[in-house]
């Protein structure tokens, strides 16, 4: 059917495939926004057509052949060329997936928001970029639509916002460094290369500007997967941003980018080697974004803030499964990275649930919800048990991976890994503790009869990510026979399907687990509530000051950036004014000096005439006698 | 088939339209204000008419044959013509929105005059192969540019304008000495009988003074943010439509087509455009005017251009050209939306704005759409020009001086992003005013929309710019 679908819509139109997975939610968006105001169904239904319309495209694609398509756009080799092959169609299909569960899961949740209609444009736009930015062959092409996605970043940021703008602003400024390292780098690669057409670029070696070439365009990739130190905008959007936005853009589609990026530039563009100094750095990053990270999810107190560190944490992992060059670590990376989007996805789903029917997500304020939102309830549970890595669910079978090559790189790696995942079960044991179980608390203005399960329309796409969980970790050789071959020679033949193949540091991560619930246990008794259960790690002599400092934002990148940027700015402004002082002042008053000076020889005396006048026949005669 | 008058047409309409209309002005103010805008129309009009025969290869050319060198001749290549249209569209739009900026003010029959007169003389200077008559041209731009920045008459402002008008026209007496320093080299003043000499380093020079300081490059810029004081339309049609184009497009004449600079300037002038370009974007995070913070802007973009278009390479050099016709439209629509907002709310001050957004809706999304192309961001026109310029300069081996226009780039995402915020989110501050006239609105929406579809259908503006560097010959 999807081949007929396929065929039907190249063939004699001329028009190809490819192009039309941008131009069409491109174009449906427009439509949205010119439907009127009052008829918000009007408006959801088609967000939806277009969403579903859109999945449909994406799975004719990924049952189709490799394609290509080529359109002279600008000179000089930005030519608008899109391709799809194993990679993207793999890519684009599921972003069209989770594009489509979010969207079912919106038009319930933003209903009576004034700022609905603005929200499925926008959505529907980053729909078209992520498509265009997967399936552009071309690096500038995919610059294009990959700094695109800036300008639906800001505005779905500030659409529930207008008040306080600085989140949105604080998104765009480090989305827009990291786009601008990523501009440079693209840039240098393509310079390096000799050509801007992706799949023509092979192995660059990694030598004199290649390195920087390579660091910008990594630092691009990382940045927009939400890596540090381009994070710090991500809990605060959490925060404020509409609740279906952060489950579509930081924590599915832009990963989805990011590792995309990465994959490409570490697998093919680059001559990156296991060992290489290089890959260690990568690595660090990683490792020091997924401790960090968890470490300050382990300490929040509102379900989306606390979603939200675990989605900056779980990139570290697959940066450090890539970083390690090794083709288990690729693998392991390329596998969490859609475990993850799956699970975080379903996450803050359930996030948005307790926040539609409870009013907030603060965790002083809600407790024992699990009675009135079982389903909810069931949900979180499948993904948090993913997320903490427990078999048989699929965020076990990824980490896994990730801990082998971690473990072959170096055991640094390797303990900041199950220190990672230590700190992420204690603080989903918290988190689902305090929100779904203990004793019924509820805010204020919320009435226990009026409590009930969320509508079906948000608990259907939880069900079925929370069904993936499962069944990517019990039949993880389905997605796991799509991603291996995507690592081509590379692989070497391994299989890395089944249950895991080193049974030591299976039981290792299973006994880390244990510990989770030890750790949680013993902190439940010690404060008889679920939200205090990891107090003691927070306020550790020593590591409660440095949680003081980082809840001040005392270590927030964007910061000390923009710091820097004022202290340069004071800097130059510093100079303009010296150089304006030249014009306006120095200027003027040297002028206005000689017209003084040179009035005091016109005064009108006749006897100082005279006495110039001598002078310069003085003069002269002087000139006279000394030529003679 | 068009004639070589057309090019005719295209100067001296504006020029003998600037005499018509403050007569028009006694009879009926409207009648004025169409007939000005449409005497720009015709310019453009025929400024495109001339773009096929460019395209051809066989510019139209109208010349007069007079004693002392002085002879003239007009010349419609690719350039000129390129740059023609980029001036007289914008410059059309600028005119239309001035209907409702200007009505409630004196002297609006110079006001108009010296318009048309601004843009016949940068038609003129365009067309001009004379070196004696791009000097000439140049300075009547001076004279408008002095009698519109003093528009309201008032002591501080003439004062301004005092400043602009002498250190543009102390740069362009260097630049006249310069030109004279080609006539002793070579006997000729004519650009056509000049091609592709080398020049000595103090005819370079000279002529760079009367360039940077026209085009508002440090250490010559300071009169372009105090020339903010002028009518928004006027200091729009400063910055994105004539003036500071002026000083670009001579140099793309003068060092691209006819003279082939020495390698040291390929590196001193991105030195001097990096400088420049930090220098100005600094200046405008730290500034609170509106349209002085867009003014610092302007000089740090232009930056970009020079970056572009001394860097030697291909894809430099249409991204240069590009990014003349990206930054007209997209900074054009900038100053005409702080005109908008200062009209509003009578001051320029944006730390009392904040929350315009809800009383100022089209304003702020086609502010959002031009900011967004001048940050270089996609899919507005801006990123191409951006990154082709970038790419350039890559290319021509400055890597370093390459990384400082990337920081320059991430400080014009930060002082744009900080006015915007600023301005229009936030708790409303003026609650009780308007929308500007339909006039105001209309041209601030198209010339947003003009930024976005320049990004999206790039093909159309990238075939003619680099049909143009193609016809350069060069490599």
């Amino acid at each position: 059917m999807f081949n007929a679908l396929n065929s039907l819509i190249t063939s004699g139109s001329g028009v190809n495939l490819l192009i039309i997975m941008i131009i069409v939610p491109a174009l449906l968006a427009l439509i949205t926004i010119i439907i009127p105001k009052r008829s918000y169904f009007g408006r959801a239904i088609l967000f939806l057509i277009a969403t579903v319309v859109n999945l449909l495209f994406a799975i004719s694609l990924f049952v189709g052949e490799e394609m290509t398509m080529l359109i002279p756009w600008a000179d000089f080799g930005i030519n608008l060329s899109l391709r799809v092959y194993d990679f993207s169609q793999f890519m684009v299909l599921a972003a069209a997936c989770f594009a489509f569960l979010v969207a079912l899961y919106s038009i319930s949740f933003m209903r009576n928001k004034s700022y609905s209609g603005k929200f499925f444009f926008y959505y529907l736009i980053t729909l078209a970029l992520v498509n265009g930015a997967l399936l552009a062959n071309n690096l500038v092409v995919m610059l294009f639509f990959w700094e695109g996605l800036l300008v639906t970043l800001f505005g779905m940021t500030i659409i529930g916002n207008a008040k306080r703008p600085a989140v949105a602003m604080k998104a765009l400024i480090l989305n827009g460094v990291a786009d601008l390292l990523l501009m440079f780098g693209i840039a240098i690669t393509a310079m390096q290369a000799g050509t801007m057409a992706m799949d023509m670029i092979v192995d660059i070696p990694m030598e004199g500007l290649g390195i920087v070439g390579f660091v910008c365009m990594m630092l691009g990739a990382i940045g927009k997967a939400g890596s540090m130190p381009f994070h710090s905008w991500i809990p605060d959007a959490a925060e404020q941003a509409p609740l279906p936005f952060m489950a579509i853009l930081p924590a599915a589609l832009e990963k989805m980018l990011g590792i995309y990026l990465l994959v490409r530039v570490c697998l093919t563009f680059y001559d990156f080697t296991p060992g290489s100094t290089l890959s260690i750095v990568v690595m660090a990053i990683g490792a020091i974004t997924l401790v960090l990270a968890v470490a300050m999810a382990l300490i929040q107190k509102d379900m989306k803030k606390l979603l939200s560190y675990h989605a900056i944490s779980q990139v570290g992992y697959m940066i450090l499964g890539i970083g390690t060059a090794l083709p288990v670590g690729i693998v392991g990376g390329i596998f969490h990275m859609i475990n993850h989007v799956i699970y975080k996805c379903c996450l803050f789903l359930t996030a948005g649930s307790v926040e539609k029917q409870a009013g907030t997500t603060d965790l002083n304020k809600i407790s024992g919800l699990g009675r009135f939102m079982p389903i909810t309830a069931i949900c979180f549970i499948i993904a948090a048990l993913s997320i903490s890595g427990v078999p048989p669910f699929n965020g076990f079978f990824s980490k896994e991976l990730i801990f082998d090559a971690a473990l072959e790189s170096g055991v640094i790696f390797y303990i900041a890994a199950i220190l990672g995942a230590f700190l992420t079960a204690a603080s989903f044991l918290k988190l689902g503790h305090a929100a779904f179980f203990g004793p019924v608390k509820l805010p204020e203005d919320v009435r226990e009869k009026d409590m009930m399960e969320a509508p079906g329309a948000m608990l259907l796409p939880m069900i079925v990510l929370a069904a993936f969980c499962i069944f990517f970790g019990v039949g993880n050789a389905i997605p796991l026979s799509i991603i291996q071959p995507l690592l081509g020679d590379a692989l070497g033949g391994a299989n890395f399907a089944g249950w895991p193949h080193s049974t030591v540091l299976v039981l290792i991560s299973i006994g880390v687990l244990l510990l989770a619930v030890l750790n949680h246990y013993l902190g439940y008794r010690r404060t008889g509530e679920g939200i205090k259960a990891v107090d003691h790690i927070h306020y550790l002599p020593g590591l409660h000051q440095v949680y003081n400092c980082a809840e001040k934002h005392y270590f927030d990148p964007y910061n000390i950036l923009m710091l820097l940027f004022k202290f340069i700015s004071y800097l130059c402004f510093a100079i303009d004014r010296c150089i304006n002082w030249i014009y306006d002042v120095l200027f003027v008053k040297t002028i206005q000096g000689a017209t003084t000076a040179m009035k005091n020889f016109n005064s009108g005396s006749t006897s100082r005439y005279i006495a110039w006048m001598f002078t310069g026949m003085a003069f002269v005669l002087m000139m006279f006698i000394l030529l003679l | 088939m068009v004639g070589p008058g057309i090019l005719l047409v295209c100067i001296f309409v504006p020029i003998v339209g600037a005499i018509i209309v403050p007569f028009l002005g006694k009879i009926n103010t409207g009648l004025r204000n169409i007939s000005a805008l449409v005497f720009v129309l015709i310019s453009f009009i025929s400024a495109a008419c001339a773009l096929p025969a460019a395209l051809n290869g066989t510019p139209l050319v109208s010349s007069l044959e007079l004693p002392l060198g002085f002879s003239f001749s007009y010349y419609g290549d690719a350039l000129a013509v390129f740059m023609a249209m980029t001036s007289s569209l914008v410059a059309a739009i600028i005119v239309f929105y001035s209907f409702g900026y200007i009505e409630k003010y004196p002297n609006q029959n110079e006001y108009y005059s010296m318009v048309l007169l601004f843009i016949g003389s940068m038609m003129g200077l365009v067309f001009s192969t004379n070196l004696i008559f791009i000097y000439t041209y140049w300075e009547i731009s001076a004279i408008c540019c002095w009698r519109l920045i003093g528009f309201y008459r008032k002591e501080d402002t003439v004062i301004k304008a005092n400043k602009a008008y002498l250190i543009t026209v102390g740069g362009a007496i260097f630049m006249l000495a310069g030109f004279i320093g080609i006539y002793i080299q070579t006997g000729t003043f004519d650009l056509l009988a000049l091609q592709g000499q080398g020049l000595d380093s103090w005819i370079v020079i000279l002529i760079l003074f009367g360039i940077l300081s026209k085009s508002a490059t440090l250490p010559f810029h300071s009169w372009l943010p105090d020339a903010g004081v002028a009518p928004s339309p006027v200091t729009s049609l400063l910055h994105a439509a004539v003036l500071v184009k002026i000083g670009v497009y001579v140099y793309a004449r003068l060092f691209l087509v006819n003279f082939h600079l020495d390698v040291v300037w390929s590196t001193a002038i991105p030195i001097i455009a990096a400088i420049s370009a930090i220098v100005a974007a600094g200046a405008a995070i730290v500034e609170n005017d509106i349209k002085r913070i867009i003014a610092y802007s302007t000089i740090s973009q232009l930056s970009f251009i020079f970056l572009g278009l001394s860097s030697g390479t291909m894809i430099g050099v249409a991204g240069g050209l590009l990014y003349i016709l990206m930054h007209s439209l997209a900074k054009g629509g900038l100053f005409l939306c702080a005109g908008i907002i200062e009209h509003s709310t009578h001051t320029k001050d944006i730390r009392q704005m904040s929350g315009l957004a809800k009383r100022l809706p089209v304003t702020c999304v086609a502010f959002a759409m031009c900011a967004f192309s001048v940050m270089g961001i996609p899919p507005f026109g801006g990123f191409f020009s951006k990154y082709m310029v970038i790419d350039g300069s890559l290319l021509s081996g400055q890597p370093w001086i390459t990384a400082v226009f990337i920081i320059g780039a991430v400080m014009t995402v930060i002082y744009l992003l900080r006015v915007f915020c600023k301005v229009f989110f936030g708790e409303l501050s003026h609650p009780d005013i308007k929308e500007g006239t339909w006039e105001m609105v209309t041209s601030v929406a198209i010339l947003g929309i003009m930024s976005l579809l320049a990004g999206i259908f790039i093909n159309i503006p990238s075939q003619l710019t680099t049909f143009i560097v193609e016809s350069l010959g060069r490599w």
